[in-house]
């Protein structure tokens, strides 16, 4: 790919407008509230979008067209059963909660409704996993830009960790806020095109439907069994571990999105955070998967005179990973490309900011200033902030520089998710729903539900290859997705089990304790005030009706 | 606190003028159609779309 001077200029411009956001913002960071939590004071569009983008690193836009041409439609799953419908219950369900409590982080909710240990246990897995994730997504960009460009990975990682690092650090969760919604734009404006040449060129969906297996562009037809889809997995693995256990565990627990959430500037706009960002995240298949299926289809069967789009590996499966900058490059020209890659360029920065900036927020509130130094000064714990926010990018750095060994980026990451956050759900959801759910059942649960999910992990197998060595394998899956998903739901029933059975052998916080914090005890906001629709529940219902129309239209 | 929409409009708009000038002085096509010059004028009506909403919600 080569790049035009057009090109170089719509990068510049983008990255001039990110630091110039950053130090308009700079001047409004006068303690820590504005730094770490953008002050309450966010419009619920923009948080929505930000609750959105903040997910959207460019490893989930190329993880997610990558999965297009692996598994077809099948890929949906992650939007429409799991992302849309775990939306729709943080923001009916348990943002009042979270944003009620007005707890400053998931952490910190953790310790109000339960102990300090859950807290503490919660924000180092979080923290150690935020600044992981950080490194990957730094790692997996320079290597893009050094095989697409040719442009020197040591040199990609230095400069977008020195421009996240600079717009972190003076503008803080807003600079990072702002950053995502403008991200947001980009991608739509960046990605669009190349959906529709790629879709128009491989003669729309009928044509795209004639090019690759009939199982590719059905979402739910093939799930009946799992030797008969490509992922290998049947519907209740799929329902069960990935939607359910997977998705509501990512999108109601990590406080990477939650945190967008509570920024936001009242209860109503907190709530309908996750419902604004439900819009675009159900359109955007078309904008990712479709490409993914695209790809596939012109790399089987390419339209006379062209290439098959994508490169055949080593090991004879397709490149994947490059279905969609390989479609940027084919139909974008000099001047498209620069946006396509603009919005690339903002997604690895923006993904990587998000984990900076709700791992500064927890290292500062959960564990420095809980274990470390109590009793500071608030200029202390901004100037705190700070200092994390190097000492983050320094980490992810490093990372970056470890991660280099994982090839499927997407599948490494949901193995990474599935240890940590697959068991939490369990604990908020008894935790929310059912008062009697104790600390010292929280805490063993979250610990054994990891654990089983690590033990479900080293004694299963998949084929020969594996990320970590194994203890023995007494069982054998189709495919990693299938031990990802059934490790989830592992790890989510354990920990769901041992909170329930241990919460009922220990003493209960009394109910004064938990108001606010547990429904039941929490009254209700007045949100039949609002105009119908702003109303948490309608607008939930509507786009509820609007994915299950989307699931049965690609069956 | 800065209007978000005010950096996302002249963002779109600034980039929409880019792509209409490329579109039109170089004319490259694909699938027999001149992206940049299309793209760039949806990305200025976008752009200046949001300008105004900023203006307009200025109180």
């Amino acid at each position: 790919m080569h790049l035009a001077p057009i090109d170089i200029l719509l990068i510049v411009i983008y990255g001039g407008f990110v630091l110039a956001i950053g130090f308009l913002l700079r001047r409004q960071m006068v303690g820590s509230a504005e730094f770490f939590m953008a002050g309450r004071s966010m419009p619920a569009w923009v948080a929505g979008l930000a609750f959105l983008s903040a997910n959207l690193g460019a490893q989930e836009m190329i993880g997610m067209a990558a999965s297009g041409a692996k598994y077809g439609m099948l890929t949906s799953h992650f939007y429409w059963v799991g992302a849309v419908p775990a939306m729709l219950f943080v923001g009916v369900f348990m943002m009042p909660f979270y944003y009620g409590s007005r707890a400053r982080s998931v952490p910190e909710y953790l310790k109000l409704r339960f102990d300090e240990k859950t807290r503490g246990f919660n924000a180092l897995t979080f923290a150690v996993m935020t600044v992981f994730s950080s490194g990957i997504s730094m790692y997996a960009m320079g290597a893009l830009l050094a095989l697409l460009l040719g442009w020197n990975i040591h040199g990609s990682i230095a400069v977008s960790a020195l421009v996240v690092l600079l717009y972190i650090a003076l503008g803080g969760l807003t600079s990072a806020i702002y950053n995502e919604v403008l991200q947001f734009f980009l991608i739509v404006f960046g990605f669009t095109p190349v959906a529709y040449l790629g879709l128009r060129d491989a003669g729309g969906w009928q044509g795209l439907a004639a090019r690759v297996p009939d199982t590719f562009v059905h979402a739910w037809r093939d799930l009946g069994r799992a030797d008969a889809n490509p992922m290998g997995i049947e519907w209740f693995g799929m329902v069960m571990g990935l939607c359910f256990v997977l998705s509501f565990g990512y999108w109601c627990t990590d406080f990477l999105v939650v945190q967008r959430a509570m920024a936001a500037d009242s209860m109503n706009a907190a709530r309908r955070t996750p419902l604004i960002a439900a819009w675009p995240k159900m359109v955007f298949p078309f904008l990712v998967i479709v490409p993914g299926i695209a790809a596939l289809g012109l790399t089987l069967h390419p339209n006379a005179g062209a290439a098959p789009l994508l490169p055949t590996l080593a090991n004879g499966t397709f490149d994947y990973n490059m279905a969609l900058p390989l479609m940027m490059s084919r139909y974008y020209p000099a001047g498209m490309l620069g946006l396509g890659l603009t919005a690339l360029l903002a997604s690895f920065m923006s993904g990587m900011a998000g984990n900076v900036t709700a791992f500064n927020t927890v290292w500062t509130f959960d564990i420095y200033q809980s274990y470390l130094r109590p009793r500071e000064s608030d200029a202390h714990y901004l100037w705190m902030g700070r200092m994390a926010t190097v000492f983050g990018v320094l980490v992810s750095m490093a990372t970056a520089y470890a991660a280099m060994r994982f090839n499927n980026i997407m599948d490494m990451l949901q193995l990474v998710f599935s240890f940590v956050n697959a068991p939490l759900f369990a604990t908020f959801l008894l935790g929310m729903f059912w008062r009697r759910t104790t600390g010292h059942g929280a805490f063993w649960g979250l610990v054994s539900g990891t654990m089983a999910a690590a033990l479900h992990y080293e004694l299963t197998g998949v084929g020969a290859a594996s990320l970590l060595p194994k203890i023995a394998v007494v069982h054998s899956y189709p495919s990693d997705m299938a031990q990802n998903f059934w490790g989830a739901i592992v790890a989510w029933t354990t920990c769901f089990v041992v909170t329930a059975v241990i919460s009922l052998m220990t003493d209960a916080k009394p109910a004064g304790e938990l108001r606010g914090l547990v429904y039941g005890l929490t009254p209700h906001d007045a949100e039949d005030e609002a105009a119908w629709y702003r109303r948490p529940h309608t607008l939930a219902g509507v786009i509820l009706l609007c994915v299950l129309a989307l699931n049965l239209y690609f069956w | 606190m800065l209007d978000l929409r005010y950096p996302i409009g002249l963002l779109l708009a600034i980039y929409g003028v880019i792509l209409v000038l490329q579109g039109a002085l170089v004319g490259a096509t694909v699938l027999g159609l001149n992206v940049n010059l299309y793209w760039g004028a949806v990305m200025i009506v976008s752009g200046l779309s949001a300008l105004l909403l900023a203006r307009r919600g200025r109180t």
